[in-house]
Formats: C-alpha cells, sequence, structure tokens
C-alpha cells in the first residue's frame, strides 16, 4: 500500500514537470492531438462512403462498426497517453546510453521509463473513441445490466495492458540490439486490424489476432460482449488474462534486459 | 554537368549507405506499414461480399486489390522524408552545415534521398511488381502486364516523387513556425492520405468533389500514376494528367525557392 502511494506521488511529481515542458512551446500540443484526430477521421469517412454503397458489412450495421472503432481506440488512447516513452526506449534510449539515467534512481527503471512522460497527443484518440461510444450507444439495443457495466469497465485497463506489455516486450528487444523501434512498430500496428470485426478476417489472421498478437482482444472481444451479451468468460475473460500475461512477459523481459544493457562509450 | 556530378555523387553515396545500414529496421517499417493494406484487403472483400454488387464506381474486386497493394507500392515509391530532415535540421541547427557549403540547399537534400531511394526502390520494386501481377492474373485469369503502361508509370512516378520531395521541402519550412513537427507531419500525412486517393479511390466521393480533388497537386501523387499502371488513363487523358504533374512539380519547385530564400533569413541558430 505504501508502494502504490509512493508509485502515485513520483508519477503526480513527473507528470507536473511534464506540464511545465509543454507549457515551453504553448500551442504546439494541440498539433500533434489534431493529427490524432484527423487520422480517426479520415478512417471514419472511409467506413461512412463504404457504408453508403453497402447495407452491412457481413452483418454489421454501421452503428455496430463504430462503436467497435471507439472501443478500440479508448485502450489505445490510455496506453498512448501513459505509457509512450516505451517507443523511446526503442528508438534512441538505449542506443544513446541514456538509460543510465534510469538505473542510478531509487525507482523501479520500468515504472521510471513509463512515468516520466505523458503523451497528449492521445487525446486525439481517446477523444473521438469517447465520442463515437457515446453517439452510438443509445441507437444500438444494448440491454445493460450491472454485471455488463462491471466487465466492462474491468475490459479497459486490461486492454490496454495488452498495448502496454507488447510494447514493453518489444522495447525490451533494445537492451540486446541497441534499437528496436522499428520491432516495436511491426507489432504496434498489427492493431489496425482490431479497428474492425473480427469476422471480416479469414481464420488465420483471425486467429493471428486473437491468439498470438491478441490485439482482437482489446476491442471485438470486449464489444461483441457488450452489443451481444455473450460469452463473457471468452470475451471478456481472454482480454484480462492477456492482457496480465503480455504485462508480465514484458516485465520480466524487461528484467533481463537490463541486466544485459551495456551503456555507450563515451 | 560533369561538376554537378561530381558535387552531388557524395551525397547519392551516403544516401545509400544510410540504407545499407539500416536494412533490418527498413524491412521491419515496411512490414508495420503493409498491414493496413490487408485491413483494407480485408474490408472490400467484405463490401464486396455484402451485397454491394459486382462493380463499384467502375471497381469490381480485383480491380480494387490490385489497387490498394499498387496504391502501397506508389507511396513507398514517391515518399519523402524531406519535410521531415528540414525540420529536424532547422530546429538542432545542423542546417548551418548545408550552408556552409557551395552547393544547391534543395540539391544536397535531393540527392541524399535519391542515394536512399536507388536502393530501396531496387529491393522494393521487383517482389511487389512481380507480387501484384501474380495476384492480377490470378484474379482475371491471364497476366494483365502491360509494358508501355508501366513505362509510363515509372515516368509518373518520377514527376509524382518530385512533386512529394519540393511539397515536403515547403513543408518543412513550417518548422520555423511549429516546433512539434512530428504533430505536423501526421496531421499532413493524414489530409494527403484522404487527398490522393490511398484511404479510398477518387472515384467514390461526391462527383464535385472528386473534380476538384483531381485537380489539386495530391491526386497528382499517387492517384495518377496508379491508374495509368491499370490503364485508366489513355490518349488525350493521360498526356493531360501527365502535364498536370509536370506543372505541379515546377509550381513547389518554385515555391520551395522562394520559401528558402525568405525563410534562411529567420534563420537563427543557437550557440553553433
Amino acid at each position: 500500500m505504501k508502494q502504490i502511494k509512493r508509485a502515485f506521488k513520483i508519477h503526480r511529481i513527473f507528470v507536473v514537470q511534464e506540464l511545465k515542458r509543454m507549457m515551453e512551446y504553448k500551442g504546439d500540443f494541440i498539433v500533434g492531438i489534431i493529427g490524432f484526430l484527423l487520422a480517426q477521421i479520415s478512417n471514419l469517412l472511409f467506413l461512412w462512403i463504404i457504408f453508403t454503397k453497402v447495407p452491412s458489412l457481413m452483418g454489421w450495421s454501421l452503428n455496430e462498426v463504430v462503436f467497435i472503432y471507439g472501443f478500440s481506440l479508448v485502450p489505445k488512447g490510455i496506453d498512448h497517453l501513459f505509457f509512450d516513452n516505451l517507443w523511446a526506449v526503442g528508438h534512441y534510449i538505449v542506443r544513446k546510453g541514456d538509460f543510465d539515467r534510469y538505473l542510478t534512481r531509487p525507482i523501479n527503471t520500468l515504472f521510471h521509463v513509463m512515468a516520466e512522460k505523458l503523451q497528449i497527443d492521445a487525446f486525439g484518440e481517446l477523444l473521438t473513441g469517447v465520442a463515437l461510444i457515446i453517439v452510438t450507444l443509445p441507437q444500438l439495443s444494448v440491454e445493460w445490466s450491472v454485471l455488463k457495466v462491471i466487465l466492462a469497465l474491468i475490459s479497459v485497463p486490461f486492454a490496454t495492458l495488452i498495448y502496454t506489455g507488447i510494447k514493453t516486450c518489444t522495447a525490451s528487444v533494445a537492451f540486446w540490439s541497441k534499437r528496436s523501434g522499428s520491432i516495436i512498430y511491426m507489432f504496434y500496428m498489427t492493431n489496425e486490424f482490431a479497428k474492425y470485426p473480427a469476422t471480416i478476417y479469414n481464420t488465420v489472421v483471425r486467429n493471428i489476432i486473437t491468439y498470438v498478437i491478441p490485439f482482437a482482444l482489446t476491442s471485438y472481444f470486449p464489444a461483441l460482449y457488450i452489443l451481444k451479451g455473450e460469452n463473457p468468460l471468452f470475451n471478456i475473460g481472454m482480454t484480462v488474462l492477456a492482457g496480465s500475461a503480455l504485462m508480465a512477459l514484458g516485465a520480466v523481459i524487461w528484467h533481463f534486459g537490463t541486466r544485459a544493457y551495456e551503456s555507450a562509450g563515451s | 554537368m560533369r561538376r554537378a556530378a561530381k558535387i552531388y555523387f557524395p551525397f547519392i553515396n551516403a544516401g545509400m549507405q544510410e540504407v545499407a545500414t539500416y536494412r533490418v529496421n527498413w524491412i521491419f517499417y515496411i512490414l508495420g506499414n503493409v498491414m493496413s493494406c490487408f485491413v483494407s484487403y480485408f474490408i472490400w472483400k467484405a463490401v464486396y461480399s455484402s451485397g454491394g454488387g459486382e462493380n463499384l464506381e467502375g471497381f469490381t474486386l480485383p480491380d480494387m486489390i490490385v489497387y490498394i497493394f499498387l496504391m502501397f507500392l506508389t507511396s513507398t515509391i514517391i515518399g519523402s522524408d524531406a519535410s521531415y530532415v528540414v525540420g529536424e535540421e532547422v530546429r538542432d541547427g545542423s542546417i548551418v552545415m548545408r550552408l556552409i557549403k557551395p552547393v544547391s540547399y534543395n540539391g544536397t537534400f535531393l540527392f541524399q534521398e535519391l542515394g536512399n531511394k536507388l536502393l530501396t526502390e531496387i529491393m522494393l520494386l521487383v517482389p511487389l511488381v512481380v507480387g501484384v501481377e501474380a495476384v492480377r492474373a490470378a484474379l482475371m485469369g491471364g497476366i494483365q502486364f502491360n509494358p508501355l503502361s508501366f513505362l509510363i508509370y515509372l515516368v509518373s512516378c518520377v514527376l509524382a516523387y518530385l512533386i512529394n520531395f519540393f511539397f515536403n521541402i515547403c513543408f518543412g519550412f513550417l518548422a520555423f513556425v511549429v516546433k512539434y513537427l512530428w504533430g505536423a507531419n501526421l496531421m499532413k500525412a493524414c489530409v494527403v492520405g484522404f487527398l490522393s486517393g490511398t484511404i479510398i479511390p477518387l472515384a467514390f466521393l461526391p462527383k464535385p468533389l472528386e473534380a476538384v480533388f483531381l485537380l489539386l497537386p495530391f491526386a497528382s501523387l499517387n492517384y495518377t500514376p496508379v491508374m495509368i499502371y491499370i490503364g485508366r488513363y489513355s490518349g488525350l487523358t493521360l498526356l493531360y494528367y501527365l502535364g498536370l504533374q509536370l506543372f505541379w512539380a515546377l509550381a513547389f519547385w518554385g515555391l520551395s525557392k522562394f520559401l528558402w530564400r525568405v525563410s534562411v533569413k529567420h534563420l537563427t541558430v543557437q550557440g553553433g
């Protein structure tokens, strides 16, 4: 308990620092938010144009597809907001030897790296995601129960951990290979598949995004449970399981990685 | 001419070495980028099987699949990092290293990137064209490859690359105003992606909108070469669109020169 309190306190200090840094370039942070907002808008325009040609996409209505799309942006956005610094580990922190700084402090290195940066750009995704959910939900006939609300709320942090876990695993590779930005990128981009109902893909792709790089568990499966109320054990249970397992795996690889870390010679 | 070749060859060489050093990285990035192609592929497959009909706005499913992958190929061929490189150099001040050399400022970037592209293009062009043609042959029954179209496609790609390069140089000068270039570049990529038909063929837009978009420089980037490759433009139409590409290339070349003159006066480098 004391440790958690300390972690929150440290996190708050980092966030305050980060906000000060942002104030240096006032207005600039809006640029990133608009950038991510535009990325979503162009995808939505694409969907909207498609639905002027067909009444449904393999049985999914426009509202359902947009709901799944919106739901996928929430865990993605949360991960982006809080844990964006993992990219920097893969891109340059290890290569330039900057990781020394983290090793010299009495804070867990993984926590330190994550807490250090707050990526405001993520609001471009988060706001779109929440807006799409709010707009589409009333038009979908969803039966609500207390259990469903609880399970839906539980699924979001674990879906976020799927993102963060995959990023931690791939970022850790940099401890051995010096840089792993491209590897993080390759795995991260698989989330493109998660934005749409998994039934539109063939079996191979569906199995990959469910069991191997399980981004479908961050969006389609929890959304499926919310929409249809089917099979909570799989749809939510797998998300919880995959999120915990991937984050644990990431932490283990990270731990061994920091032992293998060699600073840059300068 | 010989003098120019002697001056710029080292830049081409440097660009090639850059790629050779980070080969593996580059392959992973390409693999990451190709994901969204496969997503589009499955979406369009779903669209055509959901009762959209055989033919949507003149595109059958095989047409659409070829379109998606050609768009990817074309945007990789004509891709330019100029805005990012210029912006970074303006920001960290290393731009002075280019200023003190008796060479054209834009020229150094252009040749460095060309060296970069020479290698990547060879690695990418052959496998992707063979792949696209294999898919095309399988879907449409029989080989569809047209050497003449392909040659004109390559010419059109060169024009498109020049438009893209000079447009990006212009955009890079934004670094004098905006410090967060990554965000600005993302904004640019989204707008260009939509206006150039990468997200959805321009033929799917309402007709008046399509007419306007076709005139804008962005359609000259990806859309024109791809339309040429799949044989949609011929005769006078073909000449018209190639002419439009040439016009935009010259326009952005001129604009980049102008912006360079204006902005270099505002250049301040701290502690240089």
